[in-house]
């Protein structure tokens, strides 16, 4: 079975350098996992002393206060900002995510998308893969966002949204995004973004502040700060999760493949062992004809 | 007294400091060690901090500085040192 030889080393071969990718996409993916939780934990101190000036001053404040961007409207319009890898080859990542839009717009956002009222936001190109050709309108001015993830270009999409939302564009502006747990588990989450919900803690107001300027024009400069300071976390989160699925995803690839090359070098083995004994059968009947004769 | 100025990218700072002067959106102003407690919305501009005879300054982009028992925490969207 010389035919059937040649085949099995020519997989063995194919097998083996899909390995060596796999090995190699593993390792890269696991320096920008490594470095994406990093930025993760650096913005926690920024985001948690954020809050808690919020509800210094939210606690000191007697009453309501209308913010713009807690403003609740009935809702018309509602834009879906749909968050995804530019990438490939992170197992579900991705689907889980865009399968999450779907389910809202088939479910919860029904009337609208009958009504042509949902409009999608998409950041990372997968995202706007799926859905290019359905019949929605795809905001593309933010796709490519993850070319060059930093706190500045990510506050630039956030004030953008926010703008539109204010403007009356949207009554309610929807993130949904893979929430980052551990390197094997990420949930597709969905978030409303816009308008903003306060979960103010009365409790603790220990201090007596002065406040410059007046606690109203602080909390307009501080709700969009806010604002940016989570959608920036949504970004993180995200990219973090991509890099850990695909680390998980290659790390099973390898694995298979692996298991895979097992099998055919056994096959191998036993093709070049049966090619083997027939040669070896026919030389010996060969001969055995011969000295008969 | 205690200060760390923050961006969401990283930690800028995080030391003493005997007085620092801040760019207000209504003006510069300065804190020195026992400040009441305060919020405080910053503009874009520069921010001065003096700590023993060293004198450091770094560019802001907009912020808001609290101050509490001695404690002030600058958070702010950007900095070049």
């Amino acid at each position: 079975m010389p035919a059937n030889l040649k085949e099995v080393r020519g997989r063995i071969a194919s097998v083996n350098s899909t390995i060596q990718i796999t090995k190699a996409m593993k390792m890269v993916s696991a320096a920008k996992f490594k470095r994406a939780t990093d930025r993760i934990i650096q913005i926690r101190p920024y985001s948690t002393q954020l809050s808690s000036v919020l509800s210094n001053i939210a606690g000191s404040l007697q009453g309501d206060v209308s913010i713009s961007y807690a403003q609740q409207r009935p809702v018309k319009r509602i834009l879906i900002v749909l968050i995804t890898s530019d990438k490939g080859l992170c197992g579900g990542f991705n689907a889980n995510n865009i399968k999450a839009v779907k389910t809202l717009l088939a479910n919860d956002y029904k009337e609208f998308v009958e009504k042509k009222s949902v409009d999608l936001l998409c950041i990372g190109k997968k995202g706007n893969d799926a859905f290019k050709s359905t019949k929605m309108y795809i905001n593309t001015e933010f796709l490519g966002l993850f070319a060059k993830l930093n706190f500045e270009e990510t506050a630039k999409a956030a004030q953008y949204i926010m703008d539109a939302f204010n403007s009356g564009d949207y009554d309610q502006v929807d993130v949904v995004y893979g929430q980052f747990r551990n390197a094997a588990v990420q949930i597709a989450t969905k978030e409303q973004f816009l308008p903003i919900q306060f979960e103010v803690s009365t409790s603790k107001t220990n201090a007596d502040y002065a406040f410059e300027p007046g606690k109203e024009q602080l909390l307009e400069e501080l709700v969009p700060k806010i604002l940016k300071t989570q959608f920036f976390r949504y970004l993180l989160d995200s990219n973090a999760s991509e890099h850990g699925a695909r680390m998980t995803a290659m790390d099973k690839a390898s694995e298979n493949a692996n298991e895979l090359l097992r099998e055919l070098k056994l096959s191998y083995n036993r093709a070049r062992q049966a090619a083997i004994t027939t040669e070896l059968t026919e030389i010996v009947s060969g001969a055995a004809a011969l000295s008969a004769g | 007294m205690e200060l760390t100025i923050i961006t969401p990218e990283r930690k800028v700072f995080s030391g003493e400091a005997e007085s620092v002067n801040l760019p207000g959106v209504e003006g510069r102003f300065q804190i020195l060690n026992n400040h009441a407690a305060m919020i405080c919305a910053l503009g874009d501009g520069e921010l001065r901090v003096k700590s023993g005879n060293e004198q450091l300054k770094f560019q802001i982009k907009s912020g808001i500085v609290e101050v509490v028992k001695n404690k002030i925490s600058v958070l702010t969207e950007g900095v070049i040192e």
